[in-house]
Formats: C-alpha cells, structure tokens, sequence
C-alpha cells in the first residue's frame, strides 16, 4: 500500500515536472504566422524553401506559412486588417491603403547590423518600402515591364533593331515595318492601361500633383498627344486587338505565348518572361518602353512589399524572419527558384548571365524613375478616377472615334473625372 | 402563447421543448452570421468606411450620391436591369423546353438528364473562361461556325452592342439546373388528366396549355424569383471576362459594388449599394407574389 501511495507520489511529481518544462519550452519557441501568396514570382517551393533555411538558423523560432489564393488575398487582408485583429504576424502587405497598420521598420533597421536601406535598389526602397517618413516594410525582389523584341522576326523583316533611345512615334514605324498580315503577324502589342510608361515619357499625368485638379492635366496638350498616339497605334492595324491579347495573352500578364510563337514581333513583357523566352531558346533583345530623349524615362516597376503587421505579439521575431526573407539569403532562394530578381543589387549580381546583354538590358531599365512614384502616391487613380476615364480608352481601342474626336473626347470626360477624385481624395488622401 | 403551454400535457411540452433546444443552433447561426451583418451593413451604409480605419456617421450622404450625382450607380443599375429583362425570359423559356425534353422516355435518359445537368455544378470562373475562348473574335468557335455558313460574325465581349447579350447567352448555358426543378414539376402532374383529355380529342399543343401549363406554374413562380434574383446577382461574367466593359457596356450593379468596396475602399457606399438592391429585389418579390394569386394554380385551389 505505501510502495503504491510512493509511486503514484513519484508519478505526479514527474508528471508536474513535464508539463512545467514542456511550458516552458514553449514559452521559448515561438511561432510566427506568415500570410503569402504563390504564383511564378514567388514560388510556394521557393517560400518553403527559405522557411526551412530560416528555422535552420533559428531554432526557437517557428514559421506557419499560409499561401492564400492571389484572386482573394486583397479581400482577405482587408477585412482581416479592418477587423483588427487575428492577422498574420508577416505578410505581404502590396496595397497602400493597408501600410497604417505596419510597423515601423525604422528602430529594427538602425539597429540591424547586417541589413540597411542602402542594400537596397534606391528607387525600389523609396517605391516599394517607405510610406512617408515610415519604413512600412522590406521589397522582397524586383520585377519590370520592357519591350523584348524577336530578332529573327526583324532580321527576316530586314528592319533594324530598336535601340533605347527610341520615341513612342518610331515604335508604330517599326511596329508597321514587321508587320506581315500574309502569315498573321503582328509588329507590337498595346498599353494596357493608360497614365503607365509611355504616357509619362509624354510628361502626361491624369490630375494635379496635390490630387485637386483633373482640368489642365488629363486634357493637357501631353496627355492628348499620348492618347493620340494610342489612336495612332490602333489604327496602323500592327497591333493585336484587345480580344487577342486577352485571348492569346498568358494569364492577363502579357502575350508571351504570341511572342514566342513569333507572332508578335515586340511585346512589352517582364523579367519572367524574359527567363520563358531564355529557356524557349528565342533569340531575343530587350528595350525600355519608348520616351524622349533628354526628358524623364519611366519604366512600369514593381516588388512585394513584405510588412509587420502593427498588432503582432512578436514583433523582434517577426523582424528577424522579415529580414531573413527580405535580405540577401532569402533573395537569394527566390531567384534561383523564382521570376522575380533580388532587390539588393550585390545579390543581383550573381544572376548566372548577369553579363548578357538582354541582363544588361534588363538592370539598366531597373534604374529608371518608376510609374509608381507617381500611382502609389495618388490611390485614387486606381480607385476610382480611372473609371471615370476608362471609356476614352475604350473607345479609341475600339476604333470608334476619329483622331480629330480623341480631344474632345477626352474633354467630355472632365467633370466626372473631377467628381471622382473629390469624392475620393477625402477618404484615401492624394 | 403561455396560455397555450399551459393547456399543453406533459408528453407535449417535452417535445416542444426538445423541437425548440434542436432549434437553438439554427438560431443562433442565423442571428450572428445572417441578422447580425444584415444590421452592420444598414448601419454601414450610412456610415463613411474605408474598412481600415472605424467607419464615420455621415448620415444619407451615401444615398444622396447614389440617386442624384452618381452617374455609375445609374449605368450598373440600368445593364443589370437589361441583363434581367434579356436574361430572365429565355432562361425560364429555355430551361422549360428542356424539362420537356428531358421528360421525353426514351432509352438512355438519365445520361442525358446529367449532360445537361453538368454546366450548373462547374465553377464560373472556369465557365467563364471557355465561353471567352468560344466567342473569340478571330479564332472563337463560334465566329468560325457563322463564317463557314457566310456570316461574319460580332466582337462579342470585345463590342459595345454586343457585350451584354454575350454574358446573356451565357447564362443560358446553365438552364440545366432549372431544367431539373421544373423535371420535378412535370413528373409530378398526373397522368390520368393527360390520359382523359386525349379521350376528349386534345392534340400535344391542347394537353400543354391545358394541363402541363398551369399544373406548372407553381414551379414556375418558384424558377421565376430564383432566376430573377440569381440575375440581379451577376457578378463573375463581369469580373473575369469584361470588368464592366467595354465602354460600360457589362457594368453590373453587383461589379460596381465589388469595385467601390474592395477597390475603391467605400465600404460604406457599397453599403447602401447592397442595401437598394435588396430593397429592389424585394418590391419586385412582392409585386410578383400579389400577381401571383392570378396565374399561379395550386392543387388545393
């Protein structure tokens, strides 16, 4: 009977001995929530991939990776985020409206000594991880729109190569040069949208700076004469209309297929094309989207802007991961596995052809002033203004207005572009 | 009501207490995840909401953007209207003619009951890419059939014109869903009343009008405000295919309230968008419902 009372005593001392030493070893291991999405760019291998290197580094550290269908995660984050509470420690925080609720990176980063903003691609840093005076986040690679062109296309054609100096005017002459209709071959593709690239080589802007004026800016004498020259473009009959590229395009990213098949003699596509178009073995060159000389040179950029979400319980652990991911290692991984190239230039330089010239090419285009110093700084662009606006585009792209219509047009469109950003200006700021 | 438990036995109370305690989680379901975002959303609409920051009373601003300086609120309203009075008709005509059909015995039946069947239970997102595939200008299945009989054939999505009854034609595709509802009706309407009119000399033509017509209507009634609010409902064509276009053309009310909510961060406006559309969908219920009383037949009348 006291050799059964002893064991039981020694058994509940054991059991009390386990369980406080379990809690306390969760205590030390912590669990950070990361919300992502896949796609080329950002591999689900990829992401896994620098989890696992990550926890190998830090052992007292857990990361719940969540991939979220891309088509939903702007819904998921908003509500999650307006619900304030119940949102990831880390996730990619790609919406400007959403960078109130980060953390302020800029204590972590004064105090890091192996990452600072200079790492960093400047304007990419500026662009894509500062909101204001606040450090909303780390870029987690970078991405660019450029024209590559089939070379074996024009040398068939017998037309010269375009070089980057070329202006939007000689795109629709060496657009037309290559066109061949008899084999159902198109020159070059469209913009997608307008107030990108092309429009801001122009110096065409949609409204004022201070988002308060759409008269004098949407109808200025650059923005007609970009939308002219869409009108231009439409009607030389070297471009694929807006069905084909929908058809034709590979999932809404640009008409890569059309490109490869050499259908389409230029296209303004992206790093990951780039790298299809290297494995499919096309011979092809690379040029930024036409400007002017001697004027400001835009170029449609992009990264994913990774963030720390304000609310978390475990901000210097989310850090650490966020700097894992976001430094040179994670960049790393995601190169070797993904589209999109590293946002630290000494990273980007160990790309394995760094030293070709559609590379260079490349690189050069990530130097330009980007489209989203001027769209992430006025979200009622995308909000709300370019609805207002959508149908100048709609009708030139449909060939239904007369070059001598493309003003007034334009013009006709003036007060509800104006209603629209003074609905929204309020609400979203500008 | 306590007058009523009381005259109630014992045997009877316990049941009805054990009906009511099965009821409880249906109860509570319905009061947090149905009457509960119903008050947030009427609350909502009369509030300021970027869905970030708390949202701000602003009273009927909303409703006095939408109904007298909002010209998009309009444009959705009226391509949503059009969409149902193109849509609705041929959706109920069609999925009609095809219960008929499908009620024809003939061997091999049911496969064909499932052939058609099978469209409604595909996901839209994948529906609404092959139909932008078949109705492809160039390269479509549809434009090459016309052209092989000599007719050239629209933009489809790609045309002001002809957008809207592209997503119509669409949704056609999916009467076979209805087509089973109203395969229930008819297979529910008794054979001797068919069987009795062929001895008093009635044709097919005599029979359907006769009998098959009005021993429907129930069904009827019943595809008519499902379809009718499915309708208003179209969302995905929108969203996938055209976003709204072109020029406007496939503008959707519930696009429109996408876009100003999860877009545009008007989570309040979109609101009060939600709100006239149910608020529409009901008026037109109820006028259905008060007509009803005219054309619909039930047994027991």
């Amino acid at each position: 009977m006291r050799g059964k009372s002893r064991f039981l005593a020694l058994t509940m001392i054991l059991l009390l001995v386990m369980s406080q030493l379990g809690s306390a070893l969760a205590q030390d291991s912590v669990t950070i929530e990361w919300w992502s999405v896949a796609g080329n760019e950002l591999p689900q291998e990829a992401q896994e991939a620098i989890v696992t290197a990550f926890e190998a580094e830090h052992p007292d550290i857990q990361v719940n990776l969540t991939i979220l269908p891309e088509s939903g995660y702007d819904e998921r984050m908003t509500t999650t985020l307006g619900a304030g509470e119940g949102a990831p420690d880390v996730a990619l925080f790609w919406n400007a409206n959403w960078y109130a609720q980060t953390l302020d990176l800029t204590p972590y980063l004064e105090a890091d000594p192996d990452l600072s903003p200079e790492d960093y691609f400047e304007n990419f840093w500026i662009n894509w991880a500062t909101w204001g005076d606040k450090v909303v986040g780390l870029p987690l690679g970078v991405g660019a729109n450029f024209v590559m062109y089939n070379k074996a296309v024009f040398d068939e054609a017998g037309v010269d190569y375009p070089t980057a100096d070329w202006t939007p005017e000689e795109y629709i002459e060496v657009a037309k040069a290559v066109t061949d209709t008899e084999v159902r071959r198109w020159g070059g593709d469209r913009p997608r949208g307008p107030y990108r690239a092309i429009w801001m080589n122009y110096g065409a802007f949609p409204y004022s700076d201070d988002s308060t004026m759409v008269d004098g800016y949407f109808n200025s004498e650059a923005s007609i004469a970009a939308y002219e020259w869409l009108w231009d473009l439409v009607d030389s009959g070297a471009t694929p209309t807006p069905a084909d590229i929908e058809i034709l395009g590979t999932e809404g990213t640009g008409p890569i297929d059309l490109f490869l098949a050499g259908r389409l003699a230029m296209a303004t596509l992206n790093q990951g094309h780039m790298l299809i178009a290297v494995d499919e073995g096309v011979d092809f060159g690379i040029v930024p989207e036409p400007g002017f000389v001697d004027s400001q040179r835009f170029v449609n950029a992009w990264s994913l802007t990774a963030s720390i979400w304000s609310g978390t319980e475990n901000p210097d652990e989310a850090y650490e991961f966020l700097s894992f991911f976001a430094g040179p290692e994670g960049q790393r991984i995601l190169m070797e596995q993904g589209t999109l190239f590293p946002a630290l230039p000494a990273v980007l330089d160990e790309y394995e052809n760094a030293d070709t010239d559609y590379a260079q090419a490349f690189f050069s285009v990530l130097e330009d002033t980007q489209v989203a110093e001027w769209t992430a700084g006025h979200p009622c662009w995308r909000g709300a203004v370019i609805r207002s606006v959508q149908d100048v585009w709609d009708l030139i792209n449909l060939g239904e207005i007369s070059r001598d219509e493309v003003t007034t047009t334009i013009n006709d469109y003036i007060d509800e572009a104006q209603a629209s950003l003074e609905e929204c200006t309020p609400r979203l700021g500008g | 009501m306590l007058s009523t438990w009381r005259a109630m036995n014992p045997m009877a109370r316990r049941e009805a207490l054990e009906g009511y305690t099965a009821l409880i989680p249906w109860v509570i379901g319905f009061l947090i995840f149905t009457t509960f975002p119903i008050i947030m959303s009427i609350y909502l609409s009369f509030t300021e909401w970027t869905i970030i920051e708390p949202p701000t009373w602003i009273g009927l601003a909303n409703y006095e953007r939408m109904f007298t300086r909002d010209p998009l609120f309009w444009q959705s309203l009226k391509v949503t209207l059009l969409f149902v009075a193109f849509s609705l008709p041929l959706k109920l005509v069609l999925g009609l003619m095809l219960a008929l059909l499908l009620n024809i015995k003939v061997p091999g039946m049911n496969f064909f009951r499932t052939v058609f069947y099978l469209p409604a239970v595909i996901s839209g997102v994948a529906v609404a890419l092959m139909w932008m595939w078949l109705l492809q200008p160039d390269t479509g299945v549809a434009n090459t059939l016309l052209a092989a009989i000599g007719i050239q054939g629209p933009n489809w999505f790609w045309d002001r014109d002809w957008a809207l009854p592209s997503v119509a034609l669409m949704s056609i595709w999916k009467v076979g869903g209805s087509a089973i509802i109203y395969l229930a009706g008819l297979q529910n309407i008794p054979p001797h009343l068919y069987e009795a009119a062929k001895i008093d000399g009635a044709n097919r033509w005599h029979s359907f009008w006769g009998i098959t017509l009005p021993l429907l209507t129930p069904t009827l009634f019943f595809q008519l405000l499902i379809e009718l609010i499915d309708s208003f409902k179209v969302f995905t064509e929108a969203f996938v295919i055209t976003q709204g276009g072109p020029l406007k053309a496939t503008y959707f009310y519930l696009y429109y309230f996408y876009e100003e909510g999860f877009r545009n961060f008007n989570m309040g406006y979109a609101s009060g968008l939600a709100l006239v559309l149910v608020v529409i969908i009901i008026l037109i219920t109820v006028f259905l419902n008060f007509t009803s009383k005219r054309w619909v037949y039930y047994e027991s009348d």
